[in-house]
């Protein structure tokens, strides 16, 4: 009976009809003639080529750089400031994040100006280059964030981190020092927690289109780009050949992850016995945590304040250093207008809110390992085109006449926002001591008293950092308010898209910084709720 | 190899917790340090192994063989602890924590020393077990193994056997203070149970102002 | 699926009437019905100018018929005709777009997939003011015969533009171009293909090379094109050399060239709005002494639409809009540089003096000051070959 009342909430709103919408978007796989002309593409195999390097190697950086500013930083007087950092990383969409970037080093960007100078730009082969690397360095320092701050609230967990704070001093006793101790038992307790999140980097980066419109090579574009132009044509026959594609490049990924997770698993032998290997006073990488963070921060650092000068300058030619003259005509009609953004803020509250109670009640009443249902799914939901999952749920909302209503602009927020919700908070969720909800039910207390008093403050900080994420993901959607609300319900994203299909830079950048203030907000409270309060 | 604590003195946001004393703990002697909860017993044991950090106020000197610990980082200390939990790592098996703290050398030499120590212990064929598969007295004794097999010049015991249950007190207590006695190392214990204290040790007891004196 | 498609056609067959709508109440009837409906008007919304337009018209529809016209932003037409396939494919009678803003391959799909409302464009009242004789381009959309299906909105040619001060001599056909990229390795490029910009670019440079111009007005096929297209790959061939990046990497759209151009990066941008460049140096994007220019001999030039889909909710109220917007004052408007400055679909012998009048035929910098005349788009057929023999040539 509980079982069933805790799972209807994810059922109902979020998985039949995301598996109806992934049902309906499938249908043209069925297309022979689709695949034909897939395995006709020309850019088929350089295009998936770059669309698996970039993804794999950005997910890769990302991950490494986090361990080791990690590494450096943990259990010093740094570590907390880290969430600030995170939260305003994390918060800047990424699309933001690449047009911001690039406005660094693209040959008429910042970095070119101060460096090559000239009346022109110089001629190099930055942004958009063919090996896709500006691409992977943006998707990296993006995914940072994201990361670190999983690190840092998986860390500050109450009871774990306890748990660390006592295995720290015990080894410390056995002659261990801090880098060991990080490298042997802190980093892959850590990791195990990162299963998930990392997937989903991976996914992302792999299938990204905003960025790689942006700064990704171009001649051929990733392969995610090639099936956004199949997605969005006219043509039926060139959407049923994006579908196709978009399965494809699916698949590959999916064999990609599987040949992963075999060799992380040989892998892990081979750590085990580093594991065991005996006492190093191996110190802790210092200067290369500060390094990389410091990179990472002066990055941001620039890509904000480029954005914030770029949204008040129309015109900014080479090679000034600063604008000729500023305005604020972008910001001035951006704010002239703002039901939009009260629409996605009540839409992000809304789903967010309403993604944390569904989870929580699956993990609640559902067993563990039945989450790899709930966590499949949610990367099918990610990994596969927002286009093609939009379509197929497009239809299905034609179906039950859900289209153009607000419900059904909710429920399309929802999708992604609880498979992030969830691949957010499972590693947490399911980390957490099950004696400490049994104690309390011992004492008397009831299920929701137990949640209340006991789990959700142990959880505090796991889940405010899943709501501020599912928070900010609703922020970005834009292609539900398009589609499925046939654009009658305006929200911000949507008109910032709109807005930027023109190529107006000062107002793309308005928009993009717009868009970025509410979810910095949501993960700086996240980062305060997080904070433990023991110390 | 004897452990010397020199006018050790530990102060809190200007309250004295520890009043300067000072003690030499011979190898193979177990000193009992009791005193209420508070009283900083356990906080002189941070002190020792080079952990107390701040807001604490420290005086005094630690000498190991004679040589000055001051200034040494917790891990170079060569002084091994029992904290009140085993605190085994729990992504790694018996065996592994048994491993972690071995000193380096040969792969087979450092495997049979933990068989052996397993052996010792009571628990052959556990090498693979996870932490939480096993009881809490086999976790304690994996624990206490764990330390000794990291060679330490002395140990620190921070009341180990306070969250066990009586009948395995008993066993767990003889079982530590033999395998402790056979290595020779000073070690220092401190608990709140003079039933703690083994048969016929030196007992001191921390007084009301931080004094400690013998009891 | 098969239910859906049977509903589909029931609902199709319920709204058979429609597809001949006769004004047999005659226009007053159509007004009279109009009057308290909602048009959703599914326009591109990337320049505030434009919205801002679509505002105006949308208060002056309220005060004088009663309509509500709602601008629904959109960044690319292609998804409407995805939204209008799909809703009528799942029977929904009262679909959400009313009035669409489209041409050429949208309207192509639309037309042939029968998603389309009419035709009414030529019972509109203000459609006699159409200059149907000196712009074909008004009754023929990218070759495909608009049988009334849309109704015309504005003009649009192909035209160049960049910094006067960085460009001693326009290039003023293909060939200039190739020598001018010569001369400025790496500062001229066209977005790729199929970008609508790129595909219109390489259409452009079809026209210009091509031996036999009939060949364009005409269905083409495979072994066809490849001969005719033969003197086009050789002129990119010659061209890609000096590009920027060589002619390896192109930038993905319009916009982007436009910033790039901007930034200095590039010395020529293009655009099919003919006085997109003076709306720039309007809005300070670009600086001043900013030019615009048509190859001598023509560039492409088609003309913009709005259509009915055939499962809008408020028909009527579309087709007074789409009036209005055809109207003089409207088109005048419209045509106004400091509005929008699209060019007007009307001929201005068909208007009354003070109608005329209204279009002040004003210039700005950034204009075209040397208009060249607009060459008809090649027939639908060459598109997909052109787009496919670019992509198996440049693409990978």
């Amino acid at each position: 009976m509980r079982q069933g009342l805790g799972l209807g909430p994810l059922i109902l709103l979020w998985a039949l009809p995301l598996l109806g919408s992934l049902g309906l978007a499938l249908v043209p796989i069925g297309d022979g003639a689709a695949w034909a002309a897939l395995f006709d593409h020309p850019q088929l195999r350089h295009g998936i080529a770059l669309s698996l390097w970039s993804g794999t190697a950005a997910t890769a950086a990302a991950l490494i750089c986090t361990l080791i500013i990690a590494a450096g930083l943990y259990r010093s007087r740094l570590w907390n400031r880290l969430q600030a950092f995170s939260a305003a990383g994390l918060a800047l969409p990424h699309l933001a994040f690449a047009i911001g970037f690039a406005l660094l080093i693209a040959p008429g960007g910042l970095l070119a100006r101060l460096l090559a100078g000239g009346e022109s730009p110089p001629q190099w082969v930055t942004a958009q280059d063919p090996l896709g690397l500006s691409l992977i360095v943006a998707l990296t320092l993006k995914e940072i964030p994201f990361l670190l701050s999983l690190v840092w609230s998986g860390l500050a967990r109450g009871d774990f981190a306890a748990g660390l704070d006592g295995q720290w001093r015990a080894a410390r006793s056995l002659g261990h020092g801090p880098g060991s101790i990080w490298l042997r038992v802190v980093q892959p307790q850590v990791l195990r927690r990162l299963f998930w999140p990392i997937l989903i980097v991976w996914v992302y980066g792999t299938t990204v289109v905003d960025m790689a419109l942006v700064i990704g090579p171009t001649q051929p574009p990733t392969f995610a780009v090639v099936i956004w132009h199949d997605l969005n044509d006219a043509d039926a026959a060139s959407n049923a050949r994006g579908a196709a594609g978009a399965i494809f490049l699916t698949l590959v990924l999916a064999g990609l992850i599987a040949l992963s997770i075999t060799a992380w698993r040989l892998a892990l032998k081979l750590r085990q016995a580093f594991q065991t290997s005996g006492p190093s006073r191996l110190p802790v990488p210092r200067t290369a945590a500060a390094f990389v963070g410091a990179v990472t921060v002066c990055l941001y650092a620039v890509t904000f304040g480029l954005l914030l000068l770029m949204s008040f300058a129309p015109r900014w030619p080479y090679p000034l250093l600063w604008p000729e003259h500023l305005s604020a005509v972008a910001w001035s009609g951006l704010l002239a207008n703002g039901s939009p953004l009260m629409l996605s803020l009540v839409l992000a509250a809304a789903s967010a809110g309403a993604a944390l109670v569904a989870v929580v009640l699956w993990f609640e009443t559902q067993p563990e390992r039945r989450d790899r249902w709930l966590l499949g799914l949610a990367l099918a939901a990610l990994g596969l085109p927002q286009v093609l999952v939009a379509a197929g749920q497009y239809r299905l909302f034609l179906d039950i006449d859900f289209t153009g209503t607000l419900a059904g602009l909710f429920l399309a927020h929802l999708t992604p926002v609880l498979a992030y919700v969830a691949v957010v908070l499972a590693g947490p969720y399911r980390a957490l001591d099950p004696r400490y909800a049994a104690v309390a039910r011992s004492l008397r207390a009831g299920p929701f008293h137990v949640w209340w008093r006991v789990k959700a403050p142990l959880l505090r900080g796991a889940l405010a950092m899943a709501g501020a994420v599912g928070f900010s993901v609703s922020m970005v959607q834009f292609v539900p308010a398009q589609l499925i609300a046939a654009g009658r319900f305006a929200t911000l994203p949507m008109e910032a898209l709109t807005l930027s299909s023109g190529g107006n830079r000062a107002l793309t950048a308005a928009y993009a910084l717009a868009l970025t203030l509410p979810p910095l907000l949501a993960f700086t409270m996240a980062g305060l709720a997080g904070r433990p309060r023991w110390r | 190899m004897a452990l010397s604590l020199e006018h050790l003195s530990i102060a809190l946001n200007g309250r004295t917790l520890i009043a300067p004393f000072s003690l030499v703990i011979q190898p193979g002697e177990i000193v009992t340090l009791m005193g209420p909860s508070g009283s900083g017993k356990s906080s002189l044991l941070s002190l020792i192994a080079g952990e107390l950090e701040l807001p604490f106020d420290a005086t005094g000197e630690v000498d190991l063989d004679s040589k000055p610990l001051g200034g040494l980082a917790p891990e170079a200390r060569n002084i091994g602890r029992l904290f009140q939990d085993d605190l085994l790592f729990p992504h790694l098996t018996a065996g592994q924590n048994l491993l972690f703290g071995m000193p380096r050398g040969p792969k087979r030499e450092r495997e049979a020393a933990m068989q052996a120590a397993l052996q010792d212990a009571g628990l052959s064929g556990f090498a693979e077990r996870a932490p939480h598969t096993l009881s809490g007295g086999e976790r304690s004794r994996v624990a206490l193994m764990r330390a000794l097999l990291a060679r330490p010049a002395a140990m620190l015991l921070d009341e180990p056997f306070n969250k066990l249950d009586a009948s395995l007190r008993a066993s767990l207590r003889g079982f530590v203070f033999a395998h402790l006695a056979a290595r020779a190392i000073p070690c220092l214990l401190v608990t709140h149970d003079r039933a703690d204290a083994p048969p016929g040790s030196r007992i001191l007891t921390i007084g009301e102002s931080g004094e400690i004196r013998d009891a | 699926m098969m239910q859906l498609t049977r509903r589909g056609f029931a609902i199709a067959a319920a709204t058979l009437p429609w597809i001949r709508p006769s004004l047999a109440g005659g226009w007053d009837a159509v007004l009279a019905e109009a009057k308290g409906q909602t048009v959703y008007f599914n326009a591109w919304a990337g320049s505030e100018q434009i919205n801002a337009y679509i505002a105006w018209a949308g208060g002056i529809l309220k005060a004088r018929h009663g309509i509500t016209l709602e601008h629904v932003k959109i960044a690319d037409t292609a998804e409407v005709v995805r939204r209008v396939r799909d809703e009528v494919k799942a029977g929904k009678a009262s679909g959400s777009v009313d009035l669409v803003w489209i041409n050429g391959e949208n309207f192509r799909a639309m037309k042939q997939d029968r998603l389309l409302f009419g035709p009414f464009a030529s019972d509109l009242p203000n459609f006699r003011f159409a200059d149907t004789d000196g712009k074909p381009t008004v009754l023929v959309d990218f070759a495909e015969g608009t049988e009334g299906l849309e109704a015309p909105w504005g003009m649009a040619q192909l035209t160049f533009f960049g910094d006067g001060a960085r460009i001693a001599a326009p290039p003023g056909s293909i060939a200039e171009l190739v020598s001018f990229a010569a001369a400025n390795p790496g500062r001229v490029t066209y977005p790729a293909p199929p970008d609508f910009h790129g595909t219109t670019f390489v259409k452009q440079v079809l026209i210009e090379t091509i031996g036999d111009g009939s060949l364009l007005s005409v269905s083409i096929g495979k072994t066809e094109f490849v001969a005719a297209a033969g003197p086009l790959f050789a002129m990119l061939d010659a061209l890609h050399p000096h590009l920027w990046r060589e002619g390896k990497q192109f930038p993905q759209t319009q916009a982007q060239m436009k910033q790039m151009l901007a930034d200095g990066e590039l010395l020529i941008a293009l655009t099919f709005n003919p006085n997109e460049p003076a709306n720039l140096v309007a809005s300070g994007e670009l600086p001043p002494g900013t030019i615009a220019w048509q190859h001598r001999d023509g560039t492409i030039g088609n003309t913009h639409f709005v259509a009915i889909p055939i499962n809008a909710h408020a028909k009527a109220a579309a087709q007074v809009t789409a009036d209005f917007l055809l109207s003089p004052e409207a088109q005048a408007r419209k045509a106004d540089l400091g509005i929008w400055g699209d060019p007007t679909v009307l001929a201005m012998d068909k208007l009354s003096p003070g109608e005329a009048a209204l279009f002040t035929g004003q210039t700005a910098p950034g204009a075209v000051t040397d208009p060249a005349p607009a060459i008809p788009e090649p027939h639908g057929s060459w598109v997909p070959l052109i787009e496919a023999a670019w992509l198996e040539r440049y693409g990978a």
